[in-house]
């Protein structure tokens, strides 16, 4: 290769020929170029660009076709990425010898599906991050720095930081001091809009934690919960992206089987549902039976909130033919969601549904077992046939409090920033108390109160790998989706990028919120217990 | 010439390193995907299989960036800084102090390149390309992250040049120097080299000081079909047909390639003669098939008494530059790095 194989590159190391390349080494330069082709397959995948070029080149018709019929997934996998258009071209897909050192992953077939012109992909790549990589990943991402013009606003995020450090240090008198500096600059600012809102917020917060403490923070979920959720969902496209693509993922998921269970980790007012019931209802073939268990907090004053919303999504479902069947699961916590609660069946196709709530599961006192590694693995064992995860894409379970209070700052940012351009009324008010109540929660509270624990993407992925699921690519067809979501929000401003495999929706190139799929491995061992 | 059954890839697999043939070719066969024949672009197929890069305000590799938005246009800059020496700092994000007050910094305002069309300011090739200016020139660079075709076509490119140069321009934390000014100097490959010309040609015209233009391969061309387009036609990544469909997305509905913004130098172009036109560093790959149409562009400096100077780069192809893995990379980096030096 030459002089140049110890050039700096962010990520792992090249490999040069002369010396002992390990099969799974990426090649360095192509990998800061966002691209992964392990250096001892250079060769084969030039020879499969140079396959894919010939036949774009003889059959320019079918270019288009590529284009727009073809689901492509995970583009950073060159590889992968070109056979799926070959196969196009020339079925059948034949399963890859070089993939035989991971012997702990099963690959599965492309499913080309003739009903519906596409490819399911299933691309078992367990991603091995070099402990370089992590750390650039979980290191203070970008930040949008809305152009802080004022002399205040600047004074305010250094006097914000510095009082966040005494907090840590727990030098509350000195905090106590410069909130109340703070407060007082705040008269002088513009607090309806830019970094005075959110100073305001967060001042805010810091106040409470230094002077109030022992003030209950509004924890676990309350149906006052489900309005704000509601109007948040109105002004702003998060949680709409979360359930077009969750949606998508099911959908796609879902696709052959006839007895289909939705398991929906946090109800809510089931704004999430009317759009599958309705994709289920137009499916080539007709519609399955489509069951849906949705847990959600017992309603505090005797009214079954649950069934109520269950009752209208049937309506709708009868309305389109969609047979269908409802159950309510109240709980407070989910950890408190038992398995056989659910009631699932061996014959159907199983999705799970998670729109923010597994980081829920990330607070433990010493008491508790680890909540979440209990909710997975109940998960794995209903083997579902897909599992949506929905998160926001921060890392504020840092246990220092300055580095909390660091990322909050920039993520919440960002996120007022992008609700400016709502102009819904009362929607954007109330929305700006959801996010309220949320900042409060990750700055002002600790233990088991703290439910707000969002981490990045890159640990979940770390996370569900080491409970035993594998990553379903979420595929260009979500992405349109997401993208089309987009050009329904006048803001220019969102983005929807693609990052191996999820898809994440942001402000500004700040992502703020990912979107993922997954699958249980399927353990050799039970496989075969199976067979007897 | 395209149509037959084999394609021949030999002629470009045996002058590039093979993964940046496999990086190239790997763009050209999805940009193929992308333009559609009646010149329309799968914008959102484009975005999801681009490979972007997030910012970083902690540095890594002694470099850090951030994103911002200027809040007149709705544009995304990209800035890129050395890294503080101060550990402390790090982190940190400034916008108040300048860069330095005794000495120089260049202040880089780069084009991202994509025939107008592709790649964004945090494209990965791009953010990787302009984290490597910044380490060897010791400069602050700024990304614009530019309203591309078909959506948006001639003149919104040079438009959203201009006003990052005034956005550059007007702020205090870039500036260096004893005179406190933002010395900047405006670069890009391929289209964003054409965004730097007609940027600069404006710059000069409204009396705002540009230090120098740095043309990385830049876009150009003409009705006419020069010799070395014939020649080099579909050889090494690049067809006539391909540059043919990206006027056609940029420049307005109904022009011909001898638009002044495609042909400065052209029967429609018009002289800088007597023009306080920043000194220029124009960079032509030996195989790229429109080096005809930049070396006119550097005759044409040349006869506008122009201060140009031409880095011919006999064996590279187009983006030779994306991975640091070849002697045109390095000879770039220390032509670019010595124009920039305030010394000089």
């Amino acid at each position: 290769m030459g002089p140049y194989d110890s050039a700096v590159s962010t990520g792992s190391t090249t490999s040069s020929p002369s010396s002992a390349a390990k099969p799974s080494e990426i090649d360095g330069l192509l990998a800061g170029a966002g691209y992964k082709v392990r250096s001892t397959e250079l060769h084969q995948v030039a020879q499969r660009l140079e396959r894919l070029e010939t036949v774009m080149v003889n059959a320019p018709s079918e270019i288009s076709q590529l284009a727009s019929d073809v689901l492509h997934c995970n583009p950073s996998d060159i590889a992968s990425w070109v056979d799926s258009m070959l196969v196009e071209f020339n079925p059948p897909v034949s399963i890859p010898s070089d993939l035989s050192d991971f012997s702990d992953l099963t690959y599965i077939d492309s499913v080309v599906s003739p009903a519906i012109n596409q490819t399911v992909c299933n691309n078992s790549w367990v991603e091995h991050h070099t402990p370089q990589q992590q750390q650039q990943e979980l290191t203070h991402q970008l930040t949008v720095v809305t152009a802080m013009e004022e002399d205040s606003g600047i004074r305010l995020v250094h006097m914000m930081m510095t009082c966040a450090e005494s907090v840590q240090r727990g030098d509350l008198p000195l905090a106590g001091s410069l909130i109340e500096e703070m407060q007082a600059l705040l008269t002088r600012v513009n607090t309806g809009c830019g970094i005075g809102k959110v100073a305001r917020y967060f001042i805010d917060a810091l106040s409470r934690r230094v002077f109030t403490p022992q003030a209950l923070c509004p924890t676990g979920w309350s149906n006052e919960n489900e309005i704000l959720y509601h109007h948040f969902y109105e002004a702003c496209p998060y949680l709409k992206f979360a359930h077009f693509t969750a949606n998508q993922a099911i959908l796609e998921a879902f696709d052959g089987h006839d007895c289909v269970h939705v398991v929906d980790f946090n109800l809510m007012h089931g704004l999430q549902w009317p759009a599958l019931i309705q994709a289920l209802a137009l499916r080539p073939g007709g519609p399955p039976l489509l069951r849906l268990t949705g847990i959600g907090p017992p309603s505090p004053d005797g009214r079954d909130s649950l069934r109520e919303i269950g009752l209208r999504l049937a309506e709708l479902a009868r309305s389109v033919n969609v047979r269908f069947a409802f159950r309510g699961v109240a709980a407070s916590r989910l950890e408190d969601v038992k398995p056989w609660m659910l009631q699932v069946s061996p014959k159907e196709a199983v999705a799970i549904n998670s729109i923010m709530q597994l980081h829920r599961l990330l607070g433990s006192g010493p008491t508790r077992v680890s909540a979440i590694e209990t909710v997975l693995g109940w998960i794995r064992s209903l083997n579902p046939k897909i599992v949506t995860v929905v998160e926001q894409e921060a890392n504020h379970n840092q246990s220092e409090f300055l580095d909390r209070f660091t990322e909050a700052l920039y993520y919440y940012s960002t996120m007022f920033d992008s609700l400016e351009a709502c102009s819904l009324q009362p929607e954007k008010a109330v929305a700006e108390i959801y996010i309220q109540r949320e900042i409060c929660n990750v700055l002002c509270c600790e233990g088991s109160a703290r439910v707000e624990r969002h981490e990045p993407l890159a640990k979940w992925r770390n996370r569900l790998g080491a409970a035993g699921f594998r990553p379903l690519n979420l595929g260009s067809n979500a992405f349109k989706q997401a993208s089309m979501l987009l050009t329904l929000f006048s803001a220019e401003g969102y983005c929807v990028e693609e990052h191996e495999g999820c898809l994440t929706l942001g402000w500004h190139s700040r992502p703020l919120i990912a979107a993922s799929a997954w699958q249980p491995i399927q353990d050799p061992v039970i496989n075969h217990n199976n067979l007897l | 010439m395209a149509g037959s059954d084999e394609v021949n890839h030999n002629e470009s697999k045996s002058v590039v390193p093979l993964n940046t043939w496999i990086l190239i070719s790997n763009f050209k066969l999805a940009y193929n995907l992308l333009r559609r024949p009646d010149g329309t672009f799968e914008r959102e197929l484009a975005e999801f299989l681009e490979r972007k890069a997030p910012a970083n305000s902690f540095p890594v590799d002694g470099v850090f960036s951030f994103d911002i938005v200027d809040k007149t246009t709705g544009l995304l800059n990209r800035v890129y800084q050395p890294a503080p020496e101060n550990e402390a700092q790090w982190g940190i994000i400034e916008l108040e102090k300048p860069l330095s007050t005794t000495e120089i910094v260049p202040v880089i305002l780069f084009f991202h390149g994509g025939s107008f069309t592709h790649s964004s300011a945090n494209s990965a090739i791009y953010d990787y390309f302009c984290r490597r200016l910044v380490g060897n020139c010791k400069a602050v660079v700024v990304s614009v992250n530019y309203r591309r075709s078909p959506e948006h076509r001639y003149p919104c490119a040079y438009d959203d040049g201009w006003a990052a140069l005034k956005w550059v321009k007007s702020r205090s934390w870039l500036q260096s120097g004893k005179d406190s000014k933002v010395h900047v100097y405006l670069a890009g490959d391929s289209s964003g080299g054409n965004i730097t010309h007609h940027v600069a040609v404006r710059a000069a015209e409204s009396g705002i000081e540009v230090l120098g233009n740095i043309l990385l391969h830049p876009m150009f061309g003409g009705q006419e079909r020069t010799e070395s387009e014939k020649r080099l036609d579909g050889k090494y990544f690049v067809t006539i047909q391909d540059r043919d469909w990206y006027w056609r997305a940029f420049l307005p509905e109904g022009e011909d390639r001898d638009h002044p913004a495609c042909n400065p130098f052209g029967p429609r172009g018009k002289s800088l003669e007597g023009l306080n036109f920043p000194k220029s560093l124009v960079v032509v790959a030996g195989f790229d098939l429109v080096q005809d149409w930049q070396l006119a562009y550097v005759e044409g400096l040349k006869k506008a008494g122009q201060d140009v100077n031409l880095l011919f780069l006999e064996q590279a192809t187009i983006g030779f530059y994306f991975l640091p893995n070849n002697d045109h990379f390095y000879c770039l980096m220390e032509e670019i790095k010595n124009f920039v030096n305030p010394n000089c």
